[in-house]
């Protein structure tokens, strides 16, 4: 498959990545048996891996109906380009990189075709975190639970959420993220910086602000 | 990744710290700091001694986030059965 101009290959097996993403039981067997036509194959893969590809999908997009259409064509790339996957990194690894290329195609035919992303997705200054440099800061840690961070991060602009999610989420380091976003290394630090310090901005503003007003509260 | 160390006898101010920190934050580091000139100004900014345990604590809690909550409806894998039976070479055996 060529995503966007992407091979469909298999990642450089990066530190870690085994690690973050280890072999599931009867994966492997399910694999072979996929990549044999089995159709009760596809079917396993498709249960073990359909939460955390939709979950992708959803960060991504914010939006579920979008974000199970492209579940849906990403299980279907997935399908008709198993026999490629030779096992060379974690299959679940494999199978991101191939959701991520296909939301991030999706997201170009809706209209970013023609400018490229280190421009887009660069959100406002509206939406710039705030620099506060003179006041004293009430320290975070410890405070934020997962729905809060959860509704945090569906808050971020979506630029920042996307590089967010792609690198403290997903686990993938600044350069693949420059070539997925096409983009500069040095564009995705500092997008991840910025998403960081709103998120930390949000989340702050979410200790004195009623949950369903979070949304508002990132406006 | 560590920053290099500074040469600069003048304090920095908060702006010059946070300018460093997405180099700081980037490469896998998250945060660790072993410049004495900015070591030097975080033990007398609390403000900025904040921020940092903050972004570390963030991009800690992110890693929560990898398991999944969200489950897509049955129509997702009804409509990838219709796909497959529509398209034989979808269960045909890759010759790869």
């Amino acid at each position: 498959m060529d995503v966007q101009g992407q091979q469909m290959t298999e990642p450089k097996t990066a530190p870690g990545l085994f690690k973050r993403n280890p072999p599931i039981a009867g994966e492997a067997e399910a694999i072979e048996r996929a990549k044999a036509g089995d159709a009760e194959a596809f079917s396993k893969l498709y249960a073990l891996h359909k939460r955390r590809v939709y979950t992708l999908c959803l960060r991504m997009l914010g939006n579920v109906s979008e974000a199970e259409d492209m579940t849906q064509e990403a299980f279907l790339h997935l399908f008709r380009k198993i026999g490629s996957f030779r096992g060379e990194s974690a299959f679940s690894t494999w199978l991101h990189r191939l959701t991520v290329n296909l939301v991030l195609m999706h997201l170009r035919k809706k209209g970013l075709q023609l400018v490229s992303l280190e421009e887009t997705i660069n959100p406002s200054e509206e939406d710039s975190p705030k620099r506060d440099f003179g006041s004293r800061d009430t320290q975070l840690a410890g405070s934020v639970d997962r729905v809060a961070l959860e509704r945090a991060v569906a808050s971020l602009p979506p630029g920042y959420r996307m590089v967010f999610v792609l690198h403290d989420v997903e686990g993938f380091e600044h350069n693949e993220i420059a070539v997925m976003l096409e983009c500069s290394t040095g564009n995705s630090k500092s997008q991840l910086h910025k998403a960081r310090l709103k998120l930390r901005e949000l989340l702050r503003q979410a200790e004195s602000t009623p949950q369903d007003n979070l949304k508002e509260a990132a406006l | 990744m560590t920053l290099q160390k500074s040469n600069r006898s003048t304090p920095l101010s908060c702006a010059e710290f946070q300018e460093k920190l997405p180099d700081l934050f980037a490469a896998g580091a998250n945060g660790h700091i072993e410049d004495p000139a900015l070591l030097d100004h975080l033990s007398t900014c609390e403000n900025c001694s904040a921020l940092v345990r903050d972004l570390q604590y963030i991009a800690d809690q992110a890693r929560q986030l990898l398991q999944p909550t969200h489950e897509p409806s049955d129509d997702v894998w009804k409509k990838i059965q219709e796909s497959l039976a529509a398209d034989p070479s979808y269960a045909e055996p890759n010759e790869k």
